[in-house]
């Protein structure tokens, strides 16, 4: 069900994604997460179209903590932000984060090979239906990232819009 | 902190392949995030002053993967950035694991005697492809047959040239700087490829015919080549 990778550059680092649909306590799920009691990221399904993509963001936010140059207060909140297209941290929690209405939900864990027992935590918390990472592009709202990133037909004309996603969240820093 | 994370990358670059060395960068080939990655590190120059190289290199890689996106943007074909390392100055890449470059793609037909007309296609996408780009006011700065690839199986041209290697690249509308952009093409050519005159001038018709600045352009390259041979002439 869910899908669990080795990071190349962080070969200590596991990242785990886990995908839920019919959620009905997303709103307290979030209530945990900013209290700290639940430690992965809370993403809105709907905004992310592949697994690569949280990867990308994953990555780059285990980068930003151990060089000291992280934007936001923990790893977990990072993570999200790194998924936005502009430097607006708030914005970009509006937009990536869970809101108190959402039914389906990402989540995505960095834990290291034998500390993985959090998976069982998120399961036991979340009143909802857990799916395979596979079926993720089935929750996405294409419509909504196409405008939200500002990708344009003649863009997808030399590349798919996960492509154009993914340049985006890696060149934002000096745009 | 930070020297634990150099070494993070660079342990991760000793278990990629090596693939070419140049003056100013490595570039490498391996797995990142599972997929097929080019990784192309800047490295420090010994004989600059060390404040001045790192602000250099800096620059060089903030132009190179913002000049992609503004390229990618205005449907330009060049490669995915996945992520960049300014500790490091490391940038990594789609690898666009079959292409060719398009200097190893006309050497071939050159050398297995096919007739040049196989090449026309090509200099026509490539003369357009540029059009666009200086019509996006992306100036690349280091225009050559080895820095535009070809996707595996294009030779016919049914796809555009993809444009890498942006690390000179800059923002100009100035129809000099455009003119001096494809006078650097026009050298290197003609240097690399004997006997294309004629195929490097399909490709500027080309080029005119594709963007609507390119009289501009062509006076301004014309003046360049001027400048360019009176300079041998004295020389
Ligand atoms: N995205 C890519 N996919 C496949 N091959 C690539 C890619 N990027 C680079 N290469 C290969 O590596 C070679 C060198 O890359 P690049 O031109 O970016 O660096 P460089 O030539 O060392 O830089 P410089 O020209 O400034 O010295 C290219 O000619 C090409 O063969
Ligand atoms: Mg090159």
């Amino acid at each position: 069900m869910h899908l669990t990778q080795q990071l190349e550059l962080f070969p200590d680092h596991f990242v785990t994604q886990l995908l839920f649909k019919d959620v009905k306590n997303a709103a307290e799920l979030k209530k945990k997460a900013m209290e700290g009691q639940i430690s992965g990221a809370l993403i809105n399904a709907s905004m992310v179209l592949d697994p690569f993509q949280l990867l990308v963001a994953t990555n780059k936010a285990i980068h930003l903590q151990k060089t000291g140059k992280m934007k936001t207060r923990s790893l977990y909140s990072e993570i999200i932000f790194n998924l936005s297209p502009t430097n607006n941290i708030s914005e970009a929690f509006k937009r990536f984060g869970i809101s108190d209405h959402d039914n389906a939900v990402h989540i995505v864990l960095v834990h290291t090979k034998e500390e993985d027992h959090n998976i069982d935590s998120i399961l036991s918390k979340v009143e909802g239906q857990q799916i395979p990472i596979s079926q993720m592009s089935m929750l996405s709202d294409t419509a909504k990232i196409r405008k939200l990133y500002k990708v344009t037909s003649q863009e997808e004309k030399c590349g798919s819009l996960l492509d154009s996603v993914i340049c985006r969240m890696a060149i934002k820093d000096v745009l | 902190m930070a020297s634990d994370e150099i070494k993070a990358t660079l342990c991760f670059l000793d278990k990629t392949k090596l693939i070419k060395q140049g003056a100013e960068a490595r570039v490498y080939r391996g797995t990142f995030l599972g997929k097929p990655t080019i990784i192309k590190e800047r490295f420090p120059k010994r004989y600059r002053h060390p404040t001045l190289d790192e602000k250099l290199t800096h620059r060089r890689t903030t132009q190179e993967v913002r000049s992609i996106l503004r390229c990618r943007k205005a449907g330009i074909s060049a490669p995915v950035v996945y992520f960049v390392d300014y500790t490091t100055h490391c940038i990594f890449l789609e690898d666009l694991v079959s292409a060719i470059t398009v200097r190893d793609h006309i050497r071939s037909i050159q050398e297995s005697k096919q007739t040049i007309e196989c090449l026309h296609m090509l200099a026509d996408k490539m003369g357009e492809v540029l059009a666009k780009m200086h019509d996006e006011d992306v100036i690349h700065g280091d225009l050559t047959t080895s820095n535009m690839l070809l996707r595996e199986g294009d030779g016919a041209g049914d796809t555009d040239p993809v444009l890498i290697d942006f690390g000179l690249s800059y923002i100009s509308g100035l129809p000099e700087d455009k003119g001096v952009d494809l006078y650097v093409l026009e050298k290197a050519f003609l240097s690399t490829h004997p006997n294309t005159e004629a195929l490097f001038d399909r490709l500027l018709k080309s080029y005119m015919a594709s963007s609507k600045k390119s009289p501009a352009v062509i006076k301004k390259l014309d003046e360049v080549r001027l400048r360019g041979r009176k300079r041998s002439m004295v020389g």
